[in-house]
């Protein structure tokens, strides 16, 4: 368990404010100026401040994967992004330092002008459906049953993966299909192309192997599009 | 009896030190509720800190509030100048 400074700071401030109302309740001092103004501070000030850097901490950590893998039904999502040996896209970006431990944030937060307010409404409602029906599924239900909301955005792959760069451009079938692939006609993340993120969720669908992603990247297309 | 009826009889009538007391205790849930989220950053206590956390202690504040409105209304306010008693005679 790791707290920050800033949350040593508000566990402060919550000690202080529940000693001054533990007093009142204790000693019932008189609610003069000096008893208001003391109250003043225990019932507003300090609550406050605990309540503002709660609320900083708490929506940092909304973006987390502990947060996301805090329900059962993510465990194996988490799993497999944290699994050194999984080749899946999810578990490559979760090695990396810019995706870290906040991969599924990342990956699955809307870039949009109200990107951030609408990212946490859509968590929202994984809350109510967690709430109202994920939460009595097993293993297998959750494979079965849970799937993305909406078809994932390329959008989200080009916020690091820019479609201009030299490397990008030299794969045959980036070229091929640059136009399909900017607007999202064209998963990224298809079965086609570089395989779902997630492909374990998806048991019955193809999806290609690493080696082919490698030389469809390094070497071509095996099409030769 | 209409709200603001209601509303006037609650400032006239109301214990301070009861509701103080009120205030105390939401207050307390509501600092346990939002310093369990600094601990433990589960999808449960952190949105109990940031809604029902967060809402007791609103609750808590609004009582401490109600209290000052009581004492506003209770106290009695003196001119801070004495009244103006025209000049003294000169004689």
């Amino acid at each position: 368990m790791h707290i920050s400074p800033l949350s040593w700071i508000a566990l402060s401030c919550a000690f202080v404010a529940a000693g001054i109302m533990v007093y009142y309740l204790v000693r019932r001092p008189r609610l003069d100026l000096a008893g208001m103004s003391l109250m003043f501070v225990g019932l507003g000030v300090l609550p406050i401040m605990v309540a503002l850097i709660g609320n900083m901490q708490g929506l940092d950590a909304t973006e987390r994967q502990g947060f996301c893998g805090s329900c059962h039904t993510m465990d194996m999502w988490i799993e497999d992004a944290n699994d050194p040996n999984s080749t899946s896209l999810a578990a490559i970006h979760s090695r990396t330092n810019k995706f870290g431990g906040k991969s599924c944030y990342v990956c699955h937060k809307d870039y949009g002008m109200y990107g951030y307010a609408l990212t946490k409404l859509g968590g929202m409602g994984h809350v109510y459906k967690f709430l109202s029906e994920w939460m009595w599924y097993d293993r297998d239900e959750v494979i079965e049953k849970i799937h993305i909301a909406r078809p994932f955005k390329n959008q989200n792959c080009m916020q690091c993966h820019s479609t201009t760069g030299s490397i990008w451009t030299g794969v045959a079938d980036h070229n091929g299909l640059l136009d399909e692939l900017r607007s999202g006609e064209t998963s990224c993340v298809s079965a086609g192309c570089h395989g779902y993120a997630h492909p374990f969720s998806k048991p019955d669908e193809e999806t290609p192997s690493s080696d082919e992603v490698h030389t469809a990247i390094h070497g071509g297309s095996p099409e030769g599009t | 009896m209409s709200p603001r009826a209601r509303l006037k009889k609650f400032f006239d009538t109301a214990s301070r030190s009861k509701l103080m007391i009120y205030a105390c205790v939401l207050g307390l849930i509501a600092l346990a509720l939002m310093s369990w989220s600094l601990f433990d950053q589960g999808w449960i206590p952190v949105m109990v800190a940031m809604s029902v956390g967060q809402g007791i202690g609103t609750l808590s504040l609004v009582l401490f509030l109600a209290i000052a409105i009581i004492d506003l209304r209770r106290a009695e306010f003196r001119p801070s100048l004495p009244p103006n008693r025209g000049k003294p005679d000169d004689d």
